[in-house]
């Protein structure tokens, strides 16, 4: 297919295009791409960054018309770095398939920043195939004596005047002298900064360049496959557990006793048994290394038995959390939206008001493989990390404040790993500060492997929360104002637990809290209140229970919160929901999302709960119930329909409609799977997870103790896409999760007459909530 | 202490010397690289370190390696050969010939972080060796109630999973 240039701007960028030779960048113009089975023991050879103002530090066209894009983001599962190519094969009229992608590697990508900020991610590399398709018809013109505008593009052919030429040939031998305009910083530790860090946006692509309007979209819009998938699955990715270094130490960890327990004394290693293990000590942090990754596992275990640790019993118990959180002084709101005057006069003048207090427990990311990292720390202080963090530039910053060495000695490589839902956005937690350390001590690279059972013991956690509403209705059913306090602990604390215990420093972030809602009912006047605390036993050795982001981070506490809130206003009301929620709002792609959604799932307009709800009897009764999301540009709609057999206080969601409209869909069928994903996982939250911990540490430290949706569990999900041409990109990929518990917890009312205000929904709760 | 031991792996042997209680898991990724099987819970309850001995899924992280002596040990990195020598393919044609379970995967585009996926596959393979045609209610029931644990995916890929064993199911047919 080809593209006429006519409609574009042409002369912005072409005009400032020259020709030089060879450029040396990182050792190398074409830096190539990582060859599986090899891993370079020192990565850190040429720590300096790279140039993102030079154009070859984010793309590189080779004389076969293929293209090397980096970008410092990374793929955690959701089919990112399809767009990403999508989107740079849209705007330089390629083939997708045509372009290979640098992700996440410190010293071989230019900007950095959070995974979670997709839609910025894919504004730079949009952004530089932009200016670089400008720059390369600019070259074209000339070359072949044919003005730009008489120039058209078929995968990666300029023609013009009879005649064609590559892009690839184009550059032959060359390089394009493009510059590409940016802002941002590059993440470095600031123990006064958010995070303990000076930015991690990293940089942004400025500038306007023209880009193709979406009326000529050809390759965004459609279902490409991601890039990574095919080698997933003939088992030939080199995953972040992989890697192994000549000289390599394989490490296990022994954690202390309990949450708040310090050194008492260390165990022996019997050499006899373990001849090559080796134990390695700093602080509180004690681990056992060995060339046999079976002898330091079985040594650790051994050294284990025989190392002591004092008593501490610090934690409230989980069954305590709310208790604990009404006890704490909260002191002023972190941050507050919306009116309070208004809010209050409405509140005072009611014709009806709702109060609710809404909860949830610590739950966490647990991915299915545990933290793993590997490390070499040279003498000189030059260090290379190997990991899976979703944010290796912070990590390098992370790192480089641990070690007490510039951020240009550390050098951090991404690869692919389990995913991390959240927990490494921040460029923390995780094996990496037990790694740097151990290969420290020992002087050699080092393999830190932590066990599921440490994982769900040690990792950061996304921190319960409670909070409190309250509404007020006039004489006409109409929902006037609502009032929300939130309160919950540290949610931003993704120190490395290897560094905490070792007493190394570590950056990090003050405690706060805020409000991730975006409102959308303009019609109900609000004021969101929210309130932050330090983690859970703040106090102690390893810094407590360490609060951090997961999946739709706040939104996916507060929204629950609110949209129960709606629900029961609507039941007030005696208002089907789905038509309350659109009496409320002015906003169409609301209103068309829901109506659509609603559709799709064959909803039946009344009020909830139904006629023939009930609390009691051997028998299922059936109930459906809906709630909305809007983030990052994107409507969400969840439709419930759950069975509940009150005598057993077992819930069944028999099926789980979703809709979605975000802007334009650029794949729509990796949308799809991300919806139908984010349902499970959504489904696992509303109905079973929940860490728990006594007073010294955390229990749930398996999977028969932390349990999660199984596929018997999972209902039948129904899909619902709007792709809209006049509303930019949304983030797509992330928020199906949250819209789930809110409309399960809504279908229940419907099916029992009794709105679920807490998470999650296990028969020992509905129990009580049924009886209460 | 170390014993000198054969493993048969996607078809080839292997001589190893390991202690003999050590998980094949370590044995798979650390002494052979081959590394498809992953580290999960490490005690049998997410399915991710599975692979077929002698055709029946076993879970690696609790198999020692002594279990596996003179029996197949197969992961996906042996799935096409298992495939090419059923369907009597020369060897120019298996090299490039995926399983039709490894293709469903592709063409379903199953993964997301696909850390689990291979164990995944393993149990999609044994399904499939014993139901050739699973209804929908069949592959839950095989992906969550054969002993000794469900197969977990914490992305939430059980519907594109589901898409997949159907898929292949079908390819296998033809």
């Amino acid at each position: 297919m080809t593209v006429k240039t006519q409609t574009r701007n042409d002369s912005l960028v072409a005009m400032t295009v020259t020709r030089r030779g060879f450029v040396k960048m990182g050792g190398a113009l074409f830096v190539s791409l990582y060859i599986p089975g090899t891993f370079t023991a020192k990565a850190a050879e040429s720590q300096a960054s790279l140039d993102p103002t030079l154009l070859a530090s984010w793309l590189e066209i080779r004389s076969d018309n293929t293209m090397v894009v980096r970008t410092g983001r990374t793929e955690t599962g959701t089919g990112m770095s399809a767009y990403y190519a999508q989107a740079i094969a849209e705007e330089l009229e390629v083939r997708p398939e045509t372009i290979s992608l640098i992700l996440g590697d410190t010293d071989r990508t230019p900007d950095g920043g959070f995974s979670a900020g997709f839609l910025t991610g894919m504004s730079n590399v949009r952004k530089v195939a932009a200016y670089t398709r400008q720059a390369l018809l600019g070259l074209a013109a000339t070359h072949l004596g044919v003005p730009v505008s008489g120039l058209s593009v078929t995968d990666g052919l300029v023609s013009g005047g009879g005649q064609s030429i590559s892009y690839g040939k184009l550059v032959e031998r060359q390089q394009l002298d493009l510059r590409i305009p940016v802002e941002g910083k590059q993440a470095k530790p600031d123990p006064n900064g958010w995070v303990g860090m000076t930015s991690l946006d990293g940089f942004t692509v400025t500038g306007d360049p023209p880009m193709k309007p979406v009326s000529e979209f050809k390759v965004i819009g459609k279902s490409y496959a991601v890039p990574s998938i095919a080698d997933k699955v003939r088992g030939q990715t080199q995953w972040s557990c992989d890697v192994a270094l000549p000289g390599m130490l394989h490490a296990r960890m022994v954690r202390p006793a309990t949450l708040g327990s310090t050194l008492v004394s260390i165990g022996d290693v019997d050499k006899k048994q373990f001849p090559t293990a080796e134990v390695v000590k700093k602080g509180n942090l004690v681990a056992v290394v060995s060339p046999n990754e079976w002898e330091a596992i079985s040594a650790a275990r051994a050294l284990a038995t025989g190392t002591k640790w004092t008593d501490w019993a610090g934690l409230p118990g989980s069954e305590n959390l709310t208790k604990a959180l009404r006890d704490y002084d909260w002191g002023a709101p972190a941050e507050s939206k919306g009116k309070a005057d208004e809010v209050n006069a409405a509140l005072a003048s009611a014709s009806k008001t709702i109060s609710a207090t809404y909860e949830q427990p610590y739950v966490r990311h647990a991915p299915i493989g545990p933290f793993v990292a590997v490390a070499d720390v040279r003498s000189d202080g030059s260090t290379t990390v190997w990991t899976h963090s979703a944010q290796s530039q912070g990590l390098r910053a992370r790192i480089a404040f641990v070690l007490g060495v510039p951020v240009e000695k550390v050098v951090v490589r991404w690869l692919e790993y389990s995913g991390q839902y959240g927990r490494t956005t921040l460029g923390g937690d995780g094996a990496e500060g037990d790694a740097v350390i151990l290969s420290q001590l020992t002087g050699k690279p080092v393999r830190v492997q932590w066990t599921m059972q440490e994982d769900m013991a040690w990792s950061t956690v996304s921190p319960g929360w409670v909070a409190d509403l309250k509404a007020a209705m006039d004489a006409n059913g109409h929902l006037t104002a609502v009032h929300s306090a939130s309160y919950s602990p540290h949610m931003f604390d993704p120190r490395p637990l290897g560094a905490l215990l070792a007493g190394m420093p570590c950056s990090t972030s003050k405690p706060g809290n805020w409000i991730a809602t975006e409102w959308h009912y303009e019609k109900i006047q609000r004021l969101e209140e929210v309130y932050g605390m330090p983690n859970l036993a703040a106090d102690s050795a390893s810094g407590g229970l360490r609060g951090n982001i997961m999946r739709t981070p706040g939104q996916r506490q507060q929204n629950f919160a609110l949209e129960g809130l709606i629900n029961e206003a609507a039941a007030a009301a005696k208002a089907d929901p789905v038509q309350f929620r659109i009496d409320h709002t002015t906003d169409q792609r609301l209103i068309d999302i829901l109506n659509a959604t609603a559709k799709a799932a064959g909803w039946e307009k009344r009020p909830s709960p139904h006629r023939g709800a009930r609390k009691t009897g051997s028998s299922a009764v059936n109930g459906r119930g809906v709630c909305i999301m809007v983030r990052s540009n994107a409507y969400w709609v969840g439709i419930a329909e759950v069975a509940v057999t009150p005598a057993r206080a077992a819930v069944q969601v028999t099926k789980f409609t979703i809709g979605a409209e975000c802007g334009k869909v650029i794949n729509p069928r990796q949308l799809d799977r991300c919806m139908k994903s984010g349902v499970v996982m959504g489904l696992s939250e509303a109905l079973k997870e929940e860490v728990t911990f006594d007073k010294e540490k955390v229990t749930s430290t398996n999977w028969s103790r932390y349990k999660i949706l199984t596929m018997g569990e999972m209902p039948e999900i129904k899909v619902v896409q709007i792709s809209r041409d006049d509303k930019g990109f949304g983030g797509g990929s992330e928020a199906a999760n949250a819209i789930v518990p809110p409309a399960v917890a809504a279908a229940i009312f419907d099916a029992t007459g009794v709105q679920p205000r807490r998470i999650p929904l296990t028969p020992a709760y509905v129990t009580r909530l049924l009886k209460g | 202490m170390a014993s000198e031991l054969t493993l048969s792996v996607n078809g080839a042997k292997h001589q190893v010397s390991v202690a003999p209680e050590t998980p094949l898991l370590f044995v798979l990724r650390n002494e052979l690289k081959v590394t498809s099987p992953h580290l999960g819970c490490g005690m049998a309850q997410c399915g991710a370190c599975a692979v077929l001995l002698d055709g029946e899924e076993v879970r690696t992280c609790i198999t020692p390696v002594s279990f596996a002596v003179g029996k197949q040990v197969t992961t996906i990195e042996g799935l096409p050969a298992v495939w090419a020598e059923k369907k009597g393919l020369n060897a120019a044609d298996a090299a490039k010939t995926l399983h039709p379970i490894q293709q469903a995967w592709i063409d379903e585009q199953v993964p997301q972080c696909g850390y689990c996926q291979s164990g995944m596959m393993i149990a999609a393979a044994q399904l499939l060796a014993k139901n050739p045609n699973p209804t929908v209610a069949q592959i839950k029931d095989a992906f969550t109630n054969t002993p000794p644990s469900p197969h977990l995916c914490r992305c939430g890929t059980y519907a594109a999973i589901i898409d997949a064993v159907q898929r292949a199911a079908q390819a296998m047919k033809a």
